[in-house]
């Protein structure tokens, strides 16, 4: 070879050798160096991240009965980079799911790929597009699975439950409240398309399933629930009030069993609910208890040992100036002792009350109470009540604070304080959950009463307990709050209503009764509160005319239902023999009802 | 067949042979049966999909019934219902009873008998 030939294969060599250097280069770069990044690029091309949706946990009463479940649907979506044909698409997926053609045409030719078509949408209505699509050869439409909430009691127990938002998320009571129990963990599962938009699944990625949410077991019985549901209806027919709401609760545990507030509103048809309809008003709304509060001074005044039950008290024969100020009661009262100041309900003997234990004192028992703060119930939304500490007070906010003026408080604090009583002197924290489950049913969490602290001493709340006895007989004022077969203790309450403008409005009243039942091992506790009631003649407005009938009828039945004893005396004064004829067997101890009629607190007080 | 010719024929190595249409046959069986797992790979994963759509329908029904169980057991609709007057008790009528034959009986049947079974020894 000469030495030119052989020159010239060198330099073919060197070029070939640099050539391909460049191009090996460029190889290891393009899969080596930016391999991570051109696979990502390739990755968002082919494969997408399908989330598998959880479920959201049920909730249920406390006998498992569902309040709140999901039902199927599903989210129309299209992938814009598979689609076939849009007008054809557009003609089907607007006549199938009622869309404006124009609207659906706007959506599809937008400059995203992901498009959400509808939500909600009916699994049959789904499954009818889907076979319309398929078999017009129609590609790039797909269905995810979803689920809508749904309350099959409708408007019952609704501000308890609450409700979801648009993206199932809970915004007001339990729904609200529970949201990161009843919310589950969303899965993933990373896919793979084929041209057509098919699945490839050997392809599958990476996986996660999905985390269903827990479920809810609230403390309400639904059958207590639609007593009183059944109840505060009768009562908005009856009175016409503004407002109205009914609580039971029971007192060692704390738990509610049952609690309606009115107006209401339909958890199904949520969206024509006006916000007034939505409130839970047993713990957002305010109201001047008016008498029930004067356990609170009897209990300070008795628990600091001032006075005894038999103590007498001067009231000032129905009209008292105190600091330049008259104070009423409703009828002139001389001496009266401590227990006849609740039964009869007197102004001025209440307010004597608290001054006999002073300003500092009597407001310590106030927030020993519970008032003034929140009870700390599993619902979102409780305000604490309005409570002036005493350097706030004025001269006769001593004698205007017993008598329940002055002071601010929840339907539910009232309650818990009424639960005190009939409970030893404990303050029990409310409660409406009872447990949260697995949907399999293992237990996550069982929740426990918590006793907060003890009020007053065991002896002082049976003495206003046995004070509270005579409210409901012939010389109380809540006769009528009597409940045949058993011996019931009670107070009621009624307040004029505050004028937002100031001072009070005339002729409008919030009345009250709250007792429990029954008296001696006392299994719940009610609440019934109506605002603005309207009775034939306004001087029939009061607690123990209104409220305290609404509160017997609540209690009489809660009783049947819970299928209570009735009061030992009263069993023993109905002839034996009489009530083996009329009751089964298993019943047989128990009196019959026409003879219970007669047999009330009116007989035993 | 002249002598030549006899020596420039090439004897055929049967051993060599064999080795190559063994591996030949190896690689093609290979090849093959990647092929068919793949295709297989493919199909099991469409029965996999095809099952896993039949559980999703099947858990939507039984979603859906049980929404509707849950809907027509519940307390308001119960209520309502018997509001309407669809929940009554209705006597069952005579004509819809239908009673089985009662079997003839020996008259020692009915007498009294000790409650333990005759004894099988004597």
């Amino acid at each position: 070879m000469n030495p030119n030939s052989r020159g010239r294969c060198v330099l073919v060599c060197v070029v070939f050798i640099a050539l391909f250097s460049v191009f090996s280069f460029r190889l290891i770069y393009l899969q080596a160096i930016k391999h991570d990044e051109y696979a990502g690029l390739a990755a968002k091309k082919h494969v997408y991240q399908q989330i598998i949706h959880a479920e959201r946990g049920s909730i249920l009463d406390a006998n498992n009965e569902v309040l709140a479940h999901n039902v199927p649907v599903e989210t129309v979506v299209a992938d814009a980079t598979h689609l076939n044909n849009v007008d054809a698409i557009i003609e089907i997926v607007s006549k199938e799911l009622a869309i404006p053609a124009k609207q659906l045409g706007e959506k599809l030719n937008s400059d995203r790929r992901y498009i959400i078509i509808k939500r909600k949408v009916p699994a049959a209505t789904a499954s009818a597009l889907r076979e319309k699509l398929h078999a017009s050869n129609l590609r790039g439409i797909y269905f995810e699975h979803d689920a809508t909430r749904i309350y099959p009691n409708g408007s019952m127990l609704c501000h308890v439950i609450g409700f979801t938002d648009f993206d199932d998320r809970g915004i007001q009571g339990v729904e609200a409240s529970m949201e990161e129990y009843l919310h589950g963990q969303d899965g993933y599962r990373f896919v793979e398309h084929n041209r057509a938009g098919q699945e490839i699944v050997p392809y599958r990625g990476q996986e996660r399933a999905p985390r269903d949410g827990y479920q809810v077991h609230l403390t309400v019985d639904l059958g207590l629930q639609n007593i009183v549901e059944n109840e505060i209806d009768a009562a908005m027919q009856q009175y016409s009030p503004q407002k109205a709401t009914i609580i039971l609760m029971r007192p060692r545990t704390g738990e509610i069993i049952a609690m309606a507030n009115r107006p209401s509103f339909d958890l199904n048809l949520r969206s024509e609910a006006k916000p007034e309809q939505m409130k839970n008003r047993a713990i957002i709304d305010v109201m001047e208890p008016g008498s029930t509060f004067k356990i609170v001074a009897a209990a300070a005044a008795l628990n600091e040992r001032k006075l005894r039950p038999d103590s007498s008290v001067f009231c000032e024969n129905g009209l008292w100036n105190f600091g330049g100020a008259a104070l009423h009661d409703h009828r002139s009262f001389s001496y009266l002792t401590v227990r006849d100041i609740l039964v009869k309900s007197s102004n001025i003997g209440a307010a004597k009350l608290a001054l006999t234990v002073g300003d500092q004192k009597f407001y310590e028992y106030i927030r020993r109470f519970g008032f003034g703060e929140r009870t700390g119930i599993e619902l979102p939304g409780e305000i604490n009540g309005l409570l002036r500490p005493p350097q706030a007070w004025s001269k006769i906010s001593i004698t205007r604070i017993p008598m329940g003026h002055e002071i601010g408080v929840t339907p539910l604090q009232m309650t818990a304080a009424m639960a005190t009583i009939a409970n030893g002197g404990k303050l029990v924290m409310p409660r409406i959950v009872k447990s949260i489950t697995t949907p399999e049913g293992k237990t996550i969490s069982s929740l426990s009463p918590v006793v907060l602290r003890q009020v007053i001493s065991p002896e002082t709340a049976k003495e206003i307990g046995e004070a509270l006895r005579g409210v409901v007989s012939d010389s109380g004022t809540a006769a009528a709050a009597a409940v045949p077969g058993f011996v019931i203790a009670g107070k009621t309450g009624t307040a004029q209503k505050v004028d937002p403008h100031g001072g009070y409005e005339h002729g409008k009243y919030v009345v009250s009764f709250a007792g429990y039942l029954p008296a001696d091992h006392p299994e719940f506790v009610g609440l019934v509160v109506l605002d603005d009631a309207h009775t034939s003649k306004p001087e029939l407005n009061y607690g123990g005319l209104v409220a305290g009938p609404i509160f017997s009828r609540v209690a009489e039945r809660a009783a049947r239902y819970l299928d209570l004893e009735p009061h030992e005396e009263i069993r023993k004064a109905i002839p034996v023999q009489r009530v083996e004829k009329s009751m089964p067997a298993e019943r047989g101890r128990k009196p019959a009802p026409v003879e219970r009629i007669a047999l009330t607190n009116a007989s035993q007080n | 067949m002249n002598r030549s010719r006899r020596r420039n024929c090439n004897a055929v190595n049967a051993a060599s042979l064999a080795r190559w249409i063994v591996m030949t046959a190896f690689v093609a069986v290979a090849g093959l049966s990647y092929v068919y797992l793949t295709l297989q790979l493919y199909h099991l994963g469409e029965r996999r999909k095809a099952v896993e759509n039949e559980l999703v329908r099947l858990r939507t029904q039984n979603d859906i019934a049980s929404g509707q169980i849950a809907a027509l057991t519940s307390r308001s609709a119960l209520q309502r219902r018997q509001k309407e007057g669809y929940l009554t008790m209705i006597p069952i009528s005579e004509a819809n009873i239908v009673r089985l034959t009662i079997p003839a009986r020996a008259a020692e049947e009915d007498a009294i008998q000790p409650v333990a079974n005759p004894s099988t020894t004597r």
